[in-house]
């Protein structure tokens, strides 16, 4: 499969096999997402880089554990979020996570009209404020599971709770949130 | 419920929508640090290997009639004069067996006891431990985690360098044979066991690290420090792990002797 990338599976044989090079390929490849993990669960860049850092150093101390052909993702974030909570909690301390739009974000649908446009800034701007000012643990869920659009299982892993308690709590935590967008909508 | 799935895609939107902080490039401070893994000094084979050739060479010059002959061949004579008597050292330095394990702070079993929630199981079969270590959080789960360390003793041999004949170490949460099956490395094999009022997983061969998920529901990776054959027993919600130079009979009666 020439001109292909080599695929998650090859570079974690090569990396349980020693080789270095394979291993920070497949850091590269994630860790964006694992910092930003990191960044929703600890709400501190610099946190974050330290969580994702030494998660990707025990990830790779634990690479024997990984099984040949499973998702990576799930399993690394797992690491990397378990150092995140950690970091937490041994600082005793969750710094405010303050999500930000970025300045020249375009909507989604083709060349809408400035007014449009507009209109569905303002939109966004609203829903992140109260996706801001959700509880911690609600806020947690939301941003996993749609901000940074894991998968359930990815969003377990990140939360290191099961799955089936991650419907439970994205229900119950998107339920919340529609009723604060209802009733800012009426004010 | 539309209203939901609306808000669902709202919020998908949103996500490409943020100003995230910029990814650090991770790879490089990785490099380093995974090309300077910090070992045991008895994993380190040079080290294992020059305090061997620091032993034979004291054992030697310990004895008068090699000591002039061993002089001349490395022509270390001043030094001979300098330093007239080397007592024979020993590659285990004084002090508690566990210190150089990581094992957390060292207490008494007493103490653990009255301190922590859950009870920690002695073998009654290797009766009271030489040394008792508690790991608090973060390096362990919540309710902690406790090593008994026992010297080497007849029938059961120091593993490796340690001078530790078996390590037990106990924390409160659940195997999950789905995870560390999958951690086996070559030459390591892996079989359930039967124990009394619980399960096992007896692991023979040299395994680094095992896997378990904690009271919290997270899953951590410990280090197995000796690196012998291990037997993992899930018992009344505590995971004990039996590190050692042992055979499975041995492991196994050290298990349900248990209390």
């Amino acid at each position: 499969m020439a001109g292909r990338p080599t695929d998650d599976a090859e570079l974690f044989s090569r990396a349980q096999r020693g080789e270095a090079a394979a291993y920070e390929e497949i850091v590269q490849r994630y860790q964006q997402v694992a910092f930003r993990t990191a960044y929703v669960i600890t709400g501190s860049a610099a946190e974050a880089e330290d969580a994702a850092q030494d998660g990707f150093v025990k990830a790779y101390r634990a690479l024997a554990s990984f099984r040949p052909g499973a998702e990576p993702r799930p399993w690394l974030l797992r690491i990397v979020a378990n150092e995140a909570r950690n970091r937490v909690r041994s600082s005793g301390r969750r710094h405010q996570l303050e999500l930000r739009l970025a300045e020249r974000f375009r909507p989604g649908g083709a060349a809408p009209s400035p007014e449009a446009a507009a209109v569905a800034a303002e939109d966004s701007r609203r829903l992140l404020s109260l996706v801001n000012e959700l509880s911690d643990e609600d806020r947690l869920v939301i941003a996993s599971r749609y901000l940074l659009e894991l998968s359930g299982e990815e969003t377990a892993a990140a939360l290191g709770i099961p799955e089936g308690t991650v419907k439970s709590r994205l229900f119950r935590a998107l339920a919340r949130l529609r009723s604060r967008v209802e009733e800012t909508a009426g004010a | 419920m539309p209203e939901l799935i609306e808000l669902e895609q709202q919020l998908n939107r949103l996500g490409a929508q943020l100003d995230w902080p910029a990814t650090p490039n991770l790879a490089s401070a990785i490099r380093l640090r995974i090309g300077a893994r910090p070992r045991w000094w008895f994993e380190n084979r040079w080290a294992m290997a020059a305090a061997a050739a620091i032993l034979v060479v004291a054992a030697l010059v310990a004895y008068p009639p090699s000591r002039a002959a061993i002089a001349d061949w490395i022509d270390v004579h001043t030094r001979f004069k300098i330093v007239p008597h080397l007592s024979t050292p020993t590659p285990l330095p004084p002090g508690p067996l566990g210190r150089r394990l990581g094992l957390g702070q060292q207490t008494t079993l007493a103490q653990v006891r009255s301190t922590l929630k859950w009870q920690v199981l002695v073998p009654a079969s290797l009766g009271q431990p030489d040394e008792v270590y508690l790991q608090p959080p973060p390096d362990a789960p919540s309710d902690g985690e406790v090593t008994l360390v026992y010297a080497s003793r007849q029938g059961i041999p120091a593993a490796g360098e340690t001078g530790v004949g078996v390590l037990i170490t106990e924390a409160r949460g659940s195997i999950n044979s789905e995870f560390f099956g999958k951690m086996l490395g070559p030459g390591t094999t892996i079989e359930p066991v039967n124990i009394e009022g619980g399960s096992g997983y007896w692991i023979a061969g040299a395994p680094h690290a095992f896997v378990f998920v904690d009271r919290a529901g997270e899953v951590r990776y410990e280090t197995l420090r000796l690196a012998t054959n291990t037997l993992l027993v899930n018992k009344g919600g505590t995971v004990i792990r039996i590190e050692g130079n042992l055979t499975k009979a041995q492991a196994l009666e050290m298990a349900a002797s248990l209390a």
